[in-house]
């Protein structure tokens, strides 16, 4: 075969069914760049409407890019694409997953994974190199997440990169998660590997990743990134507090370094300081992030920070709690951001102090974190906790739960601010004991099951975006009508992150607004925080930006927590970015050369791709009115004021519309319904899509 | 593959029982016994027949966050290519499980699913190396355009793998695609390019010293 740069060259096909296991040539998706392109159009070709996602029918794929492995900061995201157990018409969605295992995949010679079919006992993947086998899992069935890679790790190697699933998983509970890494999970897709009896998949990747132009250029490129564009996690790129090398800062800034804050258990303790732009051997220390999830009172426990392959970001805490051992869990935790806040979310009287002043949620995080990365339960972005305390609160738990049941569960516990509660409530989820491990189900279908009405769906308190059973994610709080607007695009939570990115980057919204002008045409298309304005197609253009960015991300595949680099730390660049950095990594590793516009093309491509698909998945052209619909609290939330009004993040129905016919025209999508246009489709090269949907008579 | 890895973790786990005996004392100890460093070949009174070296790399494990950055960086610059296997200063394969591999209580060993410490691990450039030793084909040496770092002449070089087997660490590793023993240089560029700042070139005469001081992990 000949060399391929920066792509592997090949997928890897398991059959689960039969034991086959095939090798194809990626090029033929090329067009589509890696990761979720690659999965969207796996899915599109093979799978059938109406499969069920834990039927043998449906696939999962694990996608790396051309970027993946290539030593391109924040470069090892795995993205997983199946139908999503939660949503209510199990439509397609992704996953994601940090850690080495994406790079591992690529070192390995595979740019993707498809697994089908369905084993007839627990198996797992043992990929070392070219040499791929199925092996019994018996032995492994039952097993938490950690016991799994540990003796995955014990057959394979030390040096094993290990994606895995928990009981949660293997019970098919539709909350639940595929981890590598001891805490990196692509949530609510662990069930379809429960489903399939694929109990892990162990790399071992001993081969290179090729770059076709000078490594000298990688390098410098690599250099350039670290000195002059990234910040810290988010790309936020002032620091949290007044320093005398920075001239603005923002409390919120996740970039924590200062003087007298530390990895308070490193060996020595690791002072993260006040640490200016331009020197590559301080980025790591920016961000504390133990004091940013966990408060003050994890400083001390603060071994060091963590995170994926590549990336010198450290997003994740690692710490050791002694006092968690009294949990019977280990006191090692790693984890970040909603790793954390689920748990203690589900405590919904508060944690009391347990061993220390002020170490309450403290401990419910992090002991929660574990019970839950142990199991594998997923949270579907901190609605479990919210959907506990709506059913506990109501009354509705005592409705629907029998006497014995109810009784059973310790709520005494949970009234007393004990963490230990914790415990008690990831089982039965996990292990589906009893009409209470419903909630491992997801919104909708709990809603269904149990019969929850308008109060529940359309209550602020709750945070449901959307009445396919996803949360707010950076939603109408972030850039009004431009989180709105990409909060109703996908089949779940959004997971892009690029608006939320620039609007919490720290820099004062002036300079943002400058920022945005010159992206997208108009200091109009950024709103000052719950200041917000009418639509506007800046507004629109800033959204179809964000989502563009974020699937090329997935695609390529680089974190879109981090990516794209809009704006800088370094205030001789007048605190501007580079977005055109994408491309330049891609004419390096690819050799070909690859233009800003040619990759926003491509991204454009796969996201309309998954828009075909979600209509064809759908069977109807309607999108406007039945996707892309938000829940009422949206609109109705403050009412004593009206949208538009400072100090309110409501939004107005009509407006909403507006947004939608602006995005949608955007998009080249029908303005009326919101559906992919024959014309668009073939614009895209998506010809085949168009043929399908005009056979389905699903064009608009 | 799986055989090749299989005989690399037992003779691995070998060498290092034999040398925790030597030592009577465990890894990351801030104590450091005469025949660790005599092993090391830095109290050795035989012939030395390799100019002394100038600089070492040490790693501090207190300040690595395992984000192999260094690997890409080593691959990048010497071969042209990202290979975290074949790189000359090892985190990745010891990321999960520390330097010993999964044990029946890894929960509390090194590793992200144990202590969350890390092992990375790096090239002593000992005095007398045994992978020089070691080598049938006379292919290390020390090169004085590189301080006397003890290197691979690729032109030389067999790709038998009797470096990788003769050192203590299991250090060089024989790339799969070019069938040539990798090992470390003393370049520094890993160093240059580690953003927690986790990695050091420093005056090989200061190897026990850096050895003794706290924080940097004897690797």
């Amino acid at each position: 075969m000949a060399v391929s740069y920066g792509w592997a060259g090949k997928i890897l096909r398991v059959n689960l069914s039969n034991g086959r296991i095939t090798t194809e040539d990626t090029s033929k998706y090329k067009d589509y760049i890696g990761g979720m392109g690659i999965g969207y159009k796996v899915l599109f070709d093979e799978v059938p409407v109406g499969t069920h996602p834990h039927d043998a029918k449906n696939k999962i794929v694990f996608g790396t890019g051309p970027l993946t492995g290539s030593g391109a900061p924040c470069s090892s995201r795995t993205n997983v694409t199946s139908l999503f157990p939660t949503n209510p018409m199990h439509l397609v969605a992704d996953s994601h997953m940090g850690g080495n295992f994406a790079a591992s995949m690529k070192y390995a010679g595979y740019d993707a994974i498809i697994v089908e079919g369905k084993a007839r006992g627990p198996v797992w993947l043992r990929i070392e190199d070219e040499k791929v086998s199925i092996e019994d899992a018996s032995k492994m069935w039952g097993q938490g997440i950690y016991n799994t890679t540990a003796l995955v790790a014990s057959e394979m190697g030390k040096e094993a990169s290990i994606a895995a699933i928990g009981q949660a998983g293997e019970n098919l509970v539709n909350l639940s998660v595929i981890m590598n890494g001891y805490s990196h999970s692509a949530g609510g897709h662990g069930s379809i590997l429960g489903a399939k009896k694929l109990k892990a998949i162990g790399i071992i990747g001993t081969g290179s990743l090729k770059i076709a132009g000078n490594s000298k250029d990688l390098l410098d490129t690599n250099s350039y990134m670290l000195k002059e564009l990234i910040g810290a996690n988010n790309n936020h790129v002032v620091p949290s507090t007044p320093q005398p090398w920075a001239e603005f800062d923002s409390k919120g800034s996740r970039w924590t370094a200062q003087k007298g804050l530390y990895w308070g258990a490193a060996e020595p303790p690791v002072e993260t300081g006040e640490i200016p732009p331009g020197d590559i051997k301080t980025v790591g220390l920016r961000t504390q992030k133990g004091v940013k999830d966990l408060g003050p009172v994890a400083e001390k426990y603060t071994k060091r920070m963590g995170g994926c392959q590549s990336c010198p970001i450290r997003c994740f805490s690692q710490l050791e709690i002694p006092q968690l051992e009294k949990y019977g869990v280990s006191r090692f935790v790693s984890n970040t951001c909603m790793g954390y806040s689920a748990p203690n979310g589900v405590m919904i009287k508060g944690t009391v102090d347990q061993f220390e002043k002020d170490d309450g949620t403290f401990i419910s995080k992090t002991l929660g974190s574990q019970l839950a990365d142990d199991y594998g339960v997923w949270c579907n972005y901190g609605m479990l906790g919210r959907e506990f305390k709506y059913i506990y609160e109501s009354g509705k738990l005592k409705e629907v739960l029998s006497e014995e049941e109810y009784n059973s569960i310790p709520f005494d516990l949970l009234e007393a601010g004990d963490p230990a509660f914790l415990k008690d409530f990831y089982r039965r989820i996990t292990f589906k004991e009893g009409e209470f491990s419903h909630l491992g189900d997801g919104t909708y279908w709990i809603a269904e099951r149990w019969n929850l009405g308008d109060d529940f769906w359309h209550g602020k308190a709750q945070k449901i975006w959307s009445p396919l059973g996803y949360p707010v994610h950076h939603s109408n709080e972030s850039g009004a009508q431009v989180g709105a607007l990409i909060s109703c695009m996908f089949n779940r939570d959004s997971q892009s992150h690029t608006h939320q990115n620039l609007i919490q980057s720290g820099l004062p919204a002036d300079i943002l607004r400058e920022v945005s002008a010159e992206l997208w045409g108009s200091e109009e298309a950024f709103d000052f925080p719950a200041k917000y304005t009418p639509m506007n197609q800046y507004k629109a253009k800033f959204a179809k930006w964000s989502i563009v960015r974020n699937v090329l991300h997935d695609s390529l595949t680089v974190c879109n927590w981090m990516w794209p680099m809009m704006v800088s730390p370094v205030k001789s660049r007048n605190y501007r970015g580079d977005t055109a950095l994408e491309s330049k990594y891609m004419s390096i590793v690819t050799g070909e050369n690859y233009t800003e516009e040619a990759l926003d093309l491509a991204a454009e491509r796969v996201f309309t791709l998954h828009r075909a698909l979600t209509v064809k998945q759908m069977g109807t052209v309607d999108m406007r009115n039945k996707h892309d619909v938000m829940m009422d609290w949206v609109y109705d939330m403050d009412t004593d004021m009206e949208p538009f009004t400072e100090g309110t993040i409501k939004m107005d129905r009509e407006d909403m519309q507006t947004a939608l016919t602006m995005f949608y025209e955007e998009m080249g999508w029908d303005k009326k319904t919101g559906a992919p246009t024959k014309e668009t489709l073939n614009r895209l090269g998506l010809d085949f899509a168009a043929r399908e949907l005009e056979s389905m008579n699903l064009l608009p | 593959m799986e055989e090749k890895s299989k005989k690399k973790f037992l003779e691995r786990e070998t060498t290092r029982r034999e040398f925790l005996k030597l030592t009577g004392k465990g890894f990351g100890g801030a104590v450091i016994s005469m025949s660790i460093l005599s092993m090391l070949g830095c109290e050795s009174e035989q012939t030395v027949a390799y100019a002394l070296p100038s600089g070492l790399l040490v790693a501090d494990a207190s300040r690595c966050t395992g984000c192999q950055r260094c690997e890409i960086s080593c691959t990048s610059i010497h071969d042209e290519k990202i290979q975290p296997f074949i790189s000359r200063i090892k985190v990745s394969e010891n990321y999960n499980f520390g330097t010993d591999g999964p044990r029946i209580d890894y929960y509390r060993q090194n590793g992200q699913f144990g202590n969350l410490s890390m092992s990375p691990e790096t090239c002593k450039q000992c005095r007398d190396p045994y992978c020089g030793r070691a080598c049938p084909a006379g292919a290390i040496y020390a090169d004085p355009k590189q301080g006397n770092a003890r290197v691979v002449d690729t032109s030389k070089c067999v790709g038998c793998g009797a470096c990788e087997e003769a050192c203590p660490w299991h250090l060089p590793t024989i790339d799969p695609e070019t069938k040539k023993s990798t090992k470390c240089v003393a370049c520094g560029f890993c160093a240059e390019n580690c953003p927690t700042g986790a990695l050091r070139m420093i005056p090989w005469e200061d190897v026990k010293k850096a050895m003794r001081r706290s924080g940097y992990r004897f690797s």
